[in-house]
């Protein structure tokens, strides 16, 4: 189905409602703000990546109006950050304030002063006596036996459980019969990867103000992506009840999956409020930042089987993920990591086993693509690997096996599984083919000299959402509000949050095509917990798919609302009516065709409703969507490696994407882009290592580095060409999908097959920097 | 156990008197008096030292109100550069490009447009890291460094500034005014290249030389290069070897060898020692062959 044409605002480049306060500065985040009387907070952190906390001594402390938080003081309470599991799959090990550190920089003790400096200085007074415990930094490391236990017991619901090996939960799966599969291989391919583990580097630091209030509630503004598990969590923790908890929805400076958990500050903050009954404001410096989250890194060991026709026979995939100190979503990520590699290729036959292992490391959170982009890298690389021995085309061998339109798609995990009904994956592949000169691509080993091409691509997808038609173990659902204003707009009031992808837009955008009034009609309403339904957490790429659905479906009652007045208002009969929009008036109409006077605006209605009494038109509902349709990206990478220095710059880059209905194109191509840099990034060159002896970061957090690319470690943009599929989503808002992660996943495997295509030589780990490009080269006597 | 409670790069955690000289002599006489004294021009290798608790000084001298630390003049032996002059004005400098190019390109890949619009030559010098892509440029040069001090002025050779990561052979009452950069004539090629993490980084490895050529032969060769030793450093072997030398491919890779051989790298965040030891021959032979055929500067 076609989908440009029929719509009036989709579609179109708008302007976002926030774009003037944030091109100019003037947008407040969470670390903008304060308020009168407010006391900064500062932490007190563990220097050892294990220890137990024997004393700690606050009589040093000099100035007598310094606020001290000990964890005596704060609540007994085991937790998980991470709300998005129902409880008998959620695992706990989480306090406000830890008295025995697991990595370095896990809080021990908060102070708060009049000023940052004020406070700095308690902080360096407060004596910490640790007894410091073996520590381990890596995931196989960890499991062996007679390491020093990270955790003895933690909860998963509200039971006691024992942790064994540091492993934290485990998940295998066995579908169909693997013996049998490998069995019918001709060719099997086995080989053990391992990724980095990255920062997310989201532009602002986790932060957080807390106002207490007379009735012992608090008032909480924070970095975060979901406004109601925060709240839910907060009344876990500290008992008071939801309706005197109020979180309110702050501008968000990116987050990339790392405000998914509620951010550790925020209960700290709320502890040193209630305490001292002052607003307290936490804001996390860059280096604490470093120090709060990371990606998983994942050990993978995989093996793959297919037949000589190039179609695959089987699989088996042992997964270790490294986790760091603490679960945030550890378990509900092994079902993933499963997900993301069986719903990329067909296997009637596979075999699965996931371990979460701790380490004393910073814990480790989703990260844009939750293990996709990690499990993606390995099986696009893997799919070359295979394609060359069975002697095919790696991108024939892609077709021969994707799952696409019809196919039983696991989404995010086991538990949550439905049918792809939209899929653009052979026009993405067939056009980037063509754009990139795929089957004249150079080859290895015709090259030598100084420089070597290579052209590489990757393919992939996320879920839309966790939907599904039936319930899993994972939570997704959300809502919205919606009211016709008494000129004719509209407010739409959601707990959604804009991560700086233009989510609260897009929906916008939505509401306005069905309701049939300009884009910038639809006031996105920055509201709070108390005048919002429940929404789960943006995340999951479900913004659009998931809340726009709700935003879709909130229209569309109001709409009907609207038909009901506007007809008893012009005496007609309200199925009868249209809608139309009058560009003159700027105004929707309403109205009964070819009967002259009988139409109505809405503002009109609106006014003449207000005047009679008749009421608001508004309606508030939740919604629940029934997939997670998966959008599908490619990528086509031409790359040059320098045989002399390792580096490896970017020609060209092809970029296509299935997003169903494209509701803003030069967002959409932003998250391309933006997903791009940060997949040449994760490819070539992040990472966040430690220094066994200290424990700590090797770059002790601070961004020097911990570098990242710039416009110019990028190619140009006109060297850098996004096109989207003709496809429509028959489960999605105007057919719309999302498109956050998806444009990240594939983009490793595409650049390491262009970086392997270029050098004819294998890489096992990320990040594939320059001096592993320039080791293997050595190795392998590439000729100068 | 590492001071993470130190650490607060929204403020500068230790507090320190500011103090803001208007001459040359001034400052002598406070560098003098003070103890536990920085000095300070742009301050962006100094202030994230103070964010992150390396130093501690109890006094901070800024030198940003002496305007006669700043300017470049042309000189009968070279271009002078005031040590307080911005990276970036260096960078845009006319003068710069026509008579001490190699200084210009060692100066435009320091850090971003917003690192050089504060960052400052003589900052970069007494900063003292290896990394130092401005100093290099005048260790490869053989600038001279104009010291003032209680006991007069002073003219020292670049080559020996340096002792040690962060020290230099600066006295506690001495000051850095500014460098003289001889000019490099038109039988002298040059070239600069670092590589880094990523586009914007503090250099991985840097090189920078100077080959000038009498008869088709090299009369004189400066090989210098940065983040390869604990200072900035010259390969006076390798410049000997080339000495009355055709550069031909051969002698230019047997060069490369000696520069691989030649340095003392470490290995750190930035790369380990086997990749500097392997990526300095490359880069090696691409600044000597650039260098051997650029003739002149124009």
């Amino acid at each position: 189905m076609s989908k440009h044409t029929s719509f009036n605002v989709l579609g179109k480049d708008t302007w976002r409602q926030d774009g003037i306060a944030k091109v100019t500065g003037r947008e407040k985040y969470a670390s903008d703000l304060s308020l009168p009387n407010v006391l900064y907070a500062r932490l007190v952190k563990s220097p050892y990546p294990h220890a137990r906390v024997k004393r700690i001594d606050t009589s040093k402390i000099v100035d007598p109006t310094i606020v001290t938080l000990t964890p005596d003081e704060v609540p007994d309470v085991i937790f998980c950050s991470r709300l998005v599991s129902i409880p008998s799959s959620t695992y706990k090990d989480w306090k406000v304030l830890s008295n025995k550190p697991r990595y370095v920089g896990e809080p021990v003790a908060a102070v708060a002063a009049e000023s940052e400096e004020a406070a700095q200085q308690a902080a360096e007074a407060v004596e910490v006596d640790y007894e410091p415990l073996l520590a381990t930094f890596d995931a196989l490391e960890s499991m062996r036996s007679g390491v020093e236990p990270i955790h003895s017991n933690i909860m998963l619901a509200d039971d006691w459980i024992k942790v064994e090996n540091n492993i934290a939960c485990t998940l295998d799966i066995v579908e169909g019969d693997p013996e049998k599969g490998f069995k019918e291989a001709d060719y099997i391919v086995e080989e053990t990867y391992r990724t980095n583990r990255r920062y997310h580097t989201q532009l602002e630091n986790k932060s957080v103000l807390v106002r207490p209030e007379p009735d012992g509630g608090v008032t909480v503004w924070s970095t975060t992506q979901t406004l109601h598990n925060t709240r839910i969590l907060l009344h876990e923790i500290f008992g008071i009840p939801m309706g005197k908890i109020k979180i309110i929805k702050v501008p968000l400076g990116g987050s990339f999956g790392s405000s998914i958990q509620v951010n550790t500050p925020i209960p700290i903050a709320v502890a040193l409020a209630l305490k001292s009954q002052r607003p307290v404001k936490l804001s996390y410096t860059r280096e604490e930042d470093l120090h709060d989250h990371a990606s998983y890194q994942m050990i993978f060991k995989l093996k793959l089987g297919a037949n000589k026709d190039g179609i695959l026979t089987a699989g088996h995939l042992d997964a270790y993920l490294d986790i760091g100190a603490h679960q945030v979503q550890a378990y509900p990520l092994l079902g993933c990591v499963v997900g993301w590699w069986v719903s990329l290729y067909k296997l009637p036959h596979k075999s699965y086993m996931g371990k979460a292992v701790y380490t004393n490391k910073v814990p480790a959170c989703a990260f844009r693509g939750y293990g996709n982009p990690q499990m993606t890298w390995v099986v696009e690389t893997m799919m070359d690997t295979l394609a060359e021995k069975i002697g095919i085309d790696p991108l024939d061998f892609r077709l021969k096996n994707y799952i696409g339109e019809g196919d039983l798609f696991w989404g995010q995990g086991p538990t949550v599984q439905s049918i792809i009904q939209s899929c653009g994956v052979e026009e993405i592949l067939s056009t980037g083919a063509e754009l990139s000169g795929w089957y004249e691509r150079p080859k290895a080993e015709d090259q030598t000299g100084r420089y070597r091409r290579g052209i590489g691509m990757g393919r992939g997808y996320h879920t839309s959402s966790a939907g599904a038609p039936v319930p899993g173990s994972v939570i997704d659902f959300g809502g919205a509000m919606l009211k016709l204003n008494e000129d004719g707009t509209f407010d739409y009031v959601s707990a959604l949050m804009d991560h700086g992808g233009g989510t609260m837009d897009a929906n916008a955008k939505i509401i306005a095509e069905e309701l049939d009034v300009s884009y910038n009609m639809v006031n996105i309403v920055r509201a709070d917990t108390s005048t919002t339904v429940y929404d789960v957490c943006t995340h999951a790429s479900r913004g659009i798919y998931s809340g726009g659905g709700a935003a879709l479906k909130v229209a569309g009652q109001v709409k009907e609302k609207i038909r009901a007045a506007a007809a008893r208002s012009l005496d007609a009969y309200g199925h009868a009516l249209k809608f139309r929009w009058d560009p003159e008036r700027k105004q929707a109409v309403v109205y009964a065709e070819g009967v002259m006077g009988r139409e109505i605006t809405y503002e009109e209605l609106a006014q003449e409703m207000r005047h009679k009494n008749l009421g608001t038109i508004a309606t508030v509902d939740s919604y629940r969507q029934p997939a997670c349709p998966p959008h599908f990206t490619g990528y086509f990478v031409e790359v040059e490696v320098d045989t002399w220095t390792g580096k490896v710059k970017l020609i060209r880059v092809i970029a296509g994407a299935d997003i169903g209905t494209v509701i803003n194109p030069k967002l959409a191509m932003g998250q391309i882009h933006g997903g791009f840099a940060q997949g040449w990034s994760m490819t070539i060159n992040e990472d966040t290592p430690y220094d066994p002896v200290t424990g700590d970061l090797w770059n002790h957090g601070f961004m020097a580095d911990y570098k990242l690319p710039t416009p110019l470690d990028l190619p140009d943009l006109e060297d850098f060409q996004v096109f989207f599929a003709d496809t429509y989503e028959p489960t999605g808002p105007f057919g719309a999908k999302g498109i956050g992660e998806g444009a990240l996943n594939p983009v490793a495997g595409a650049i390491a097959n262009a970086i392997q295509n270029a050098l004819g030589v294998k890489f096992y780990t990320l990040p594939i920097t320059k001096d592993k490009i320039l080791e293997v080269i050595r190795e392998k006597e590439v000729a100068l | 156990m590492i001071p993470i409670n130190l650490w607060n790069t929204h403020i500068i955690g230790k507090p320190f008197q500011y103090h803001q000289p208007e001459t040359i002599e001034e400052t002598i006489k406070l560098l003098s008096k003070l103890p536990n004294c920085k000095v300070m021009a742009g301050g962006t290798d100094l202030v994230p030292k103070m964010k992150q608790r390396l130093l501690e000084p109890e006094h901070v001298v800024n030198l940003k109100k002496i305007s006669s630390l700043m300017g470049i003049k042309e000189t009968s032996n070279g271009v002078w550069i005031g040590a307080a002059t911005k990276l970036r004005a260096i960078e845009k400098s006319e003068l710069v490009k026509e008579k001490i190019p190699l200084q210009y390109l060692a100066t435009k890949t320091i850090g971003s447009v917003q690192i050089r619009n504060m960052g400052t030559i003589g900052g970069n010098v007494c900063n003292a890291s290896p990394s130092a892509d401005g100093a290099l440029g005048l260790v490869a040069q053989d600038a001279i460094v104009h010291i003032a001090g209680s006991n007069g002025a002073r003219d020292k050779p670049i080559a020996g500034f340096f002792k040690s990561p962060g020290v230099t052979g600066l006295a506690k009452d001495e000051l850095v005014t500014g460098f003289t950069v001889p000019k490099i004539d038109n039988d002298t090629g040059y070239h600069f290249i670092s590589i880094g993490r990523t586009a914007l980084d503090i250099s991985t490895i840097s090189i920078a030389v100077t080959i000038t050529k009498k008869n088709g032969r090299v009369s004189k060769a400066r090989i210098a290069l940065g983040s390869v030793a604990p200072t900035p450093i010259r390969l006076n072997a390798v410049e000997d070897y080339l000495l009355g030398k055709t550069l031909t491919d051969e002698v230019m890779k047997k060069a490369a060898d000696m520069v691989s051989k030649g340095i003392r790298p470490i290995t750190d965040i930035r790369a380990t020692a086997a990749y500097r030891k392997e990526a300095s021959k490359g880069m090696a032979m691409e600044t000597l062959k650039i260098a051997w055929i650029k003739e002149g500067h124009r």
